[in-house]
């Protein structure tokens, strides 16, 4: 279950004392603690604290105490709602009811006014390790796993893994920080001549004794892989090629043939790493593919040591129709043989090349982006120095440096000249100088207390980190350099979400708003789903993101998030989802016809099986699933202490889960929460754990012949009744549209601004939901009214 | 339902720092620094370890009381059942410990106390400032003796977030200290041979100390044009790179020190690719490396947590089914009271027994001057529910310490009085480090020790 622990009040020992008048006339003392004594105090006070919660102490010293100020209001919102007092209590009158909500919404108020200049600000954030990643290969163009080492990053309360507040700097970070950029830098800084080329061509498989039970040929079926093998002649590092040329038999009525090419060997696991991305092939003509790599980026054999010494290459055709696997034969050599497979494609390779030390020029270019040519001036110049250090801290700074800062730089340079051998190994300890400062490590925009307007450059990393999860590119910095990037936003944001890195901000917002990642953490089970492939997990959350990306791109209403007749589709998922005729890996639009009960989030197999147990639905979990992401207003967490429910029933475990959530509610401790929690979850009954259309269930318990047909009829909190998944849809689309509109541009604006949003940021939050609903609520133009916010563009 | 007026923050989240609170280690600090351990003496380290969501406990006249966690009998007349089996061998090394909680614990919420086992704090819903752990106590005593002064560790790695965060340890300001999580890296960073060229070595740790150095130069001008909050995570920030600073330095005085040798056989045991996708190889490769850090004397102070109340955003959810459960961690713990769910559980906490026991078999194979690697190390292993849901009686097992004074072989129950903070007293003073008081402790747990 989502972790919910930001509902109710603290007890706020501190900053005690001023609980005189604060609001008006109504004086505090007076007019308001006498109606908490009769009505609140019994079970928030000194004696109970029921949801931790404890009036008579509470300060109201709203001005200067945040914390006091959410408590507060949280004390509003439920009496406001009518959900204080619990309803067998004595009732607030009327005229008490509204002295003490005009007392706190005039405190409030008054508070918020007093903080309007200081709070709803963006902190001083550092970039998580998906922006360290992206900006420290940009910034280098050096292919590499810069995260690798560093701690996993906190999420926020609301669930986002960039907020400045939940985004910690540690000792432990910042040493794998300083520990990365060297030996990125050892990489990118080269000394020396260019290594040798090596060269490899291979055009039948060159390995038999291997691990598995495939057979080895130049014809590739489910079963075939082509095994090569460099026992001492191949590189320890630098850049290499691997170049596949291949011809393919394709099948009618079936998918294209996958290409995968593994390299490496990890002596440990006894497995080839497969690093390269598969490719479709889609052509029978004879063609050429070539992936490139870093060979520090894949696991090498220890020299001379070991079984199976020698760097692998392993070409395979991961093409699977899911039809029962043919049956092994054993040659006369006593080789294993599998019978074609005349309804599959087929790779037929040509042959396989395998390059070492392929640099198109020495030094490469990710060197000479650095120490840039200079014809005719000493590298050990310090002007030249000086040069290449403003250079590279514009670049990693995002922004014009000055030149104290460079002359900075400049000094440590030249302090530790004489400790190093080399100008080589002193730029590049310099240089990773430059990449643990907060400046590279952190969004930096310095301000006083008070609220300003960005400068264009940090506008242009707002924008950037956005869109893109990395540095401004040099179009931004130009358009910043000049003054200009305000003054072109809408196009620059069309630019920037047409280009292929915007795909990271589709990919890290729904990740991260809707918690797509959870379907790693599931472990389907696999006597309820034999033959479940968990490599399908990733095409499910392909199926989000492409729904989102494909909304975006047209301009579509967010709305078809909710309720669509067309989803995106790969052959994976279209045949999980049992639709005929989509074939190959690539997601495209399909169209979907009522009877298949598809379209829109709650029928995606990623958020349903991530909401799930594995064997099956968890009504529960989907039910917090949808008040909290779609709707945000995610239930109060389970209290402390909750009594384990003793089944009186012998026949509990027998019935549905529907009627087992029924039982639970007669329970009332239990019941305050499920009654308004389980319906959205029951309604979405029809989908089982991986997301599947049924109309039965099997029983969870005892012999599992036993079926119960499935009821997802409810009735909501607010007394609609909803027939099943179809329903739930439309209703959400329909009823519960401009709530989850704002729910959305919450999300989308705490995502862009890299922090939780706070009560002063509720007049921007109406502004943007305005003008979102007034434009029919389309994607894009809804992420050109954030970027236009007033919180986006202040600091 | 319609939108609330302010609906908006009834989400949000406050950035609440800068709230002081007392700090009763302080005093566990100063005693410790005027009489630090002799160097000649023995090392004494302690070990925490944690899992999530409680035990299985039916009553003991339940059909599958066989499956409660809890010993039957009392004292040294006491069975172990089903359950803890696996412990036998090592029950003279140990002690069973019922009864014991965090008092500020069963205020929290149900899900919400792993951040709290080894600080015993008190996490409201809003103002989520914890304190610092015993374990870091202990490290900042002893750790100027070993190259490390704790290892943390956990199968999420990071911090987590707060009320479900992915580490036991947080520092002197209550900080989270983020958790190691991949086999490889810890073995690298604790015993990988390091540079061979020393003097290449010493000059990039010279540097080192010379970037931080500007570093903090450099950042007195910048901390001045920021606002308030911003200079909250600037502070952060230098004084991780003051801690570092720390490290440069305790690393200089240990560059001359090789790194310890690990046996042959050592290396041939560990797994270091093993990650969350086994996880029977993957705990027992993080006990392994608790081990060897203890037994070459890297470090003297460990935690690792095994699993936690994360539910799905943790990747230990699933490792009961990858360990043939059918279902999750938190459905097994959840179901704990359904027909046959004592049993189920029972099992879990039954594997989990099994790897306890394989730790502490390690510890005890390695012989020292006086006694067992287990002798001179205090090991916690628990949670902090019962039962799901329930933060009262944590299931505890305090193990190993003979050399140090424990009394084991006994199934302790306390009343509800006793706060567990007494037991972290009782460990820091065992281990060595003179400490009056620990959080909310209000004594000794003197039972322990006669």
């Amino acid at each position: 279950m989502p972790a919910q622990h930001f509902i109710f009040i603290l007890v706020v020992c501190c900053g005690l004392g001023s609980r005189g008048s604060s609001a008006g006339e109504i004086q505090f003392e007076r007019d308001i603690l006498p109606i908490l004594q009769t009505h609140c105090i019994r079970c928030h006070g000194p004696e109970v604290q029921e949801a931790n919660v404890r009036l008579d102490i509470l300060s109201t010293n709203l001005i200067e105490d945040r914390a006091v100020t959410e408590s507060w209001h949280e004390v509003l919102n439920v009496l406001q709602a009518g959900e204080m007092p619990p309803k067998d209590e004595p009732q607030l009158s009327g005229n008490e009811l509204s002295t003490v909500t005009d007392w706190v919404s005039n405190s409030i108020k008054a508070a918020l006014a007093a903080r309007q200049k200081t709070d709803g600000r963006v902190v001083l954030r550092r970039l998580n390790r998906v922006e360290y990643q992206h900006t420290m290969q940009d910034l280098l163009g050096l292919e590499m796993d810069y995260a690798r080492d560093l701690p996993p990053d906190a999420m926020s309360a609301d669930g986002f893994r960039n907020n400045g507040s939940s985004l910690q700097m540690s000792s432990l970070q910042l040493e794998y920080y300083l520990a990365t950029a060297r030996r990125a830098m050892d990489r990118v800084i080269v000394q020396g001549e260019q290594a040798p080329a090596i060269d490899h061509t291979f055009t039948a498989t060159s390995i038999d004794n291997w691990l598995g039970d495939a057979e080895r040929s130049n014809l590739l079926g489910r079963r075939q892989e082509f095994l090569v093998k460099m026992v001492d002649n191949y590189p320890n590092d630098g850049d290499f090629l691997v170049r596949v040329q291949l011809t393919a038999d394709l099948k009618p009525a079936t998918g294209y043939p996958l290409l995968e090419v593994s390299v490496g060997y990890q002596v440990d696991t006894e497995i080839l790493m497969c690093e390269f991305d598969l490719v479709e092939v889609t052509s029978p003509e004879s063609q050429t593919f070539e992936f490139r790599g870093r060979l520090e980026n894949f696991p090498l054999p220890v020299r001379g040591q070991g079984k199976f010494p020698g760097l692998v290459v392993r070409v395979r055709n991961v093409y699977d129709d899911k039809s029962p696997l043919p049956t092994p034969q054993k040659d006369a050599g006593g080789k294993t043989t599998y019978p074609g497979e005349a309804h599959l494609p087929i790779l037929m390779i040509q042959s396989v090349e395998f390059h070492g030390n392929t640099y198109v020029q020495w030094p490469p270019d990710s060197h000479r982006r650095i120490l840039f040519d200079a014809p005719g001036v000493d590298r050990e110049d310090t002007a030249y120095v000086a040069q290449v250090l403003q250079r590279f801290m514009t670049r990693a700074f995002r922004r014009n440096v000055t030149e104290a800062e460079v002359a900075r730089l400049v000094a440590f340079y030249q302090e530790i000249r004489p400790e190093f051998p080399s100008f080589e190994e002193t730029i590049r300890e310099t240089l990773a100088l430059v990449l643990i400062q907060p400046d590279f490590l952190f969004l930096l925009e310095p301000a006083g207390d008070e609220k300003r307007s960005l400068d264009e450059f940090e506008l242009a990393s707002r924008l950037s980190y956005f869109f893109w999860s990395t540095l401004p590119d040099e179009r931004l910095i130009e358009l910043a350099t000049a003054e200009t990037l305000r003054a072109n936003m809408a196009g620059e944001v069309e630019r920037m979400l047409a280009d292929r890195r915007a795909q990271r901000f589709v990919q890290q917002f729904t990740d991260q708003w809707l918690r797509l990642n959870v379907v790693d953490n599931v472990a389907v089970n696999r006597d309820r789903f034999p033959g479940f492939d968990d490599r399908l997990k990733q095409d499910m959350c392909a199926e989000t993101h492409t729904v989102f990306e494909e909304l975006l791109r047209e301009n579509l209403s967010a709305t078809q998030l909710l309720a669509a007749d067309f989803t995106m589709l790969n052959e994976p998922m279209a045949k999980h989802y049992g639709i005929k005729g989509v074939f190959g890996r690539s997601f495209r639009r399909v169209p979907l016809s009522p009877e298949l009960h598809r379209g829109g989030l709650l029928s995606h197999a990623s958020i349903l099986l991530s909401n799930s147990s594995g064997a099956d639905s968890h009504p529960v979990r989907r039910a917090v699933w949808i008040r909290d992401r779609l709707l945000n207003d995610p239930p109060a967490p389970p209290p402390p202490n909750v009594p384990s429910l003793e089944e009186a029933n012998p026949e509990f475990h027998r019935l549905s889960v529907r009627e087992q959530l029924e039982i639970h509610r007669t329970v009332e401790s239990c019941n305050q929460c499920h009654r308004s929690l389980d319906p959205w979850g029951i309604a979405l009954e029809n989908f089982d754990a991986v997301g599947k259309w049924r109309t039965d269930i099997p029983q969870s318990a005892g012999d599992g012949a036993n079926v119960q047909s499935v009821n997802a009829t409810v009735v909501l909190p607010d007394g609609r009744e909803v027939a099943g998944a179809d329903d739930l849809r439309e209703y959400l689309a329909g009823d519960r549209k401009q709530q989850f509109a704002r729910s959305l541009v919450s999300r989308l604006l705490t995502y862009a601004l890299g922090r939780s949003l706070e009560l002063t940021d509720q007049s921007a939050v109406d502004n943007v939901l305005e003008q979102f609903a007034e434009d029919d609520y389309r994607l894009k133009g809804l992420i050109h009214k954030v970027v236009l916010s007033e919180p986006f563009q202040t600091k | 339902m319609a939108i609330k007026s302010w609906h908006l923050d009834r989400r949000t989240f406050l950035m609440g720092t800068g709230v002081s609170l007392g700090l009763p280690w302080l005093e566990c600090m100063a005693k410790a620094d005027e009489s630090p351990v002799p160097v000649d003496q023995p090392a004494r380290r302690i070990c925490g370890l944690y899992f999530g969501f409680g035990v299985a406990l039916p009553p003991e006249n339940h059909e599958h009381a066989l499956w409660r966690w809890f010993p039957q009998g009392e004292g040294r007349e006491y069975q172990f059942t089903e359950t803890l089996k696996p412990l036998e061998a090592q029950r003279e090394k140990l002690t069973i410990l019922g009864g014991l909680s965090h008092p500020n614990g069963r205020r929290m919420g149900a899900h919400d106390t792993a951040d709290t086992f080894l600080t015993g704090a008190f996490l409201n819903n809003k103002l989520l400032v914890n304190t610092i752990s015993v374990d870091q106590v202990a490290a900042k005593a002893l750790g100027d003796q070993t190259r490390f002064s704790s290892l943390v560790m956990s199968t999420d790695g990071g911090v987590g977030e707060p009320t479900r965060s992915s580490t036991l340890s947080y520092n002197d300001k209550g900080r989270p200290l983020p958790a190691l999580y991949q086999p490889q890296q810890i073995f690298d960073r604790f015993f990988a041979a390091g540079d061979p060229d020393t003097i290449a070595e010493r000059r990039r740790l010279k540097s080192a100390a010379s970037m931080l150095d500007r570093v903090l130069d450099d950042s007195h001008s910048l901390r001045n044009r920021l606002g308030n909050q911003d200079r909250e995570k600037l502070d952060e920030y230098l004084a991780a790179v003051r801690q570092i600073e720390q490290g440069v330095e305790r690393s200089q005085g240990w560059l001359e020190i090789p790194r310890p040798e690990l046996r042959d056989e050592e290396r041939k045991a560990l797994h270091l690719d093993s990650n969350d996708e086994a996880p029977l190889q993957f705990i027992r490769t993080m006990y392994d490396l608790i081990y060897l850090a203890f037994r070459t004397d890297s470090t003297r102070v460990a935690t690792y947590q095994i699993t936690n109340m994360a539910d799905c955003s943790s990747k230990a959810a699933k490792f009961p089914q990858l360990q043939g459960f059918k279902d999750s961690l938190h459905t097994l713990a959840h179901d704990w009271d359904k027909p046959g769910g004592s049993e189920r559980l029972g099992q879990w906490d039954r594997f989990m027994a099994e790897q306890f026991a394989y730790f502490l078999n390690r510890l005890e194979s390695a012989q020292e001057q006086n006694g067992t690697l287990l002798d001179n190390s205090l090991v916690l292993y628990g949670s902090s529910n019962s039962v799901t849901h329930d933060n009262n009686n944590y299931p505890l097992i305090l193990a190993g310490g003979s050399e140090m004074g424990l009394k084991h072989g006994r199934y302790l129950k306390f009343s509800d009085q006793v706060p567990m903070s007494n037991l972290f007293v009782t460990m820091l003073n065992r281990a060595g480090v003179e400490c009056p008081a620990f959080a909310d402790s209000t004594g000794e747990l003197n039972e322990l020790l006669s």
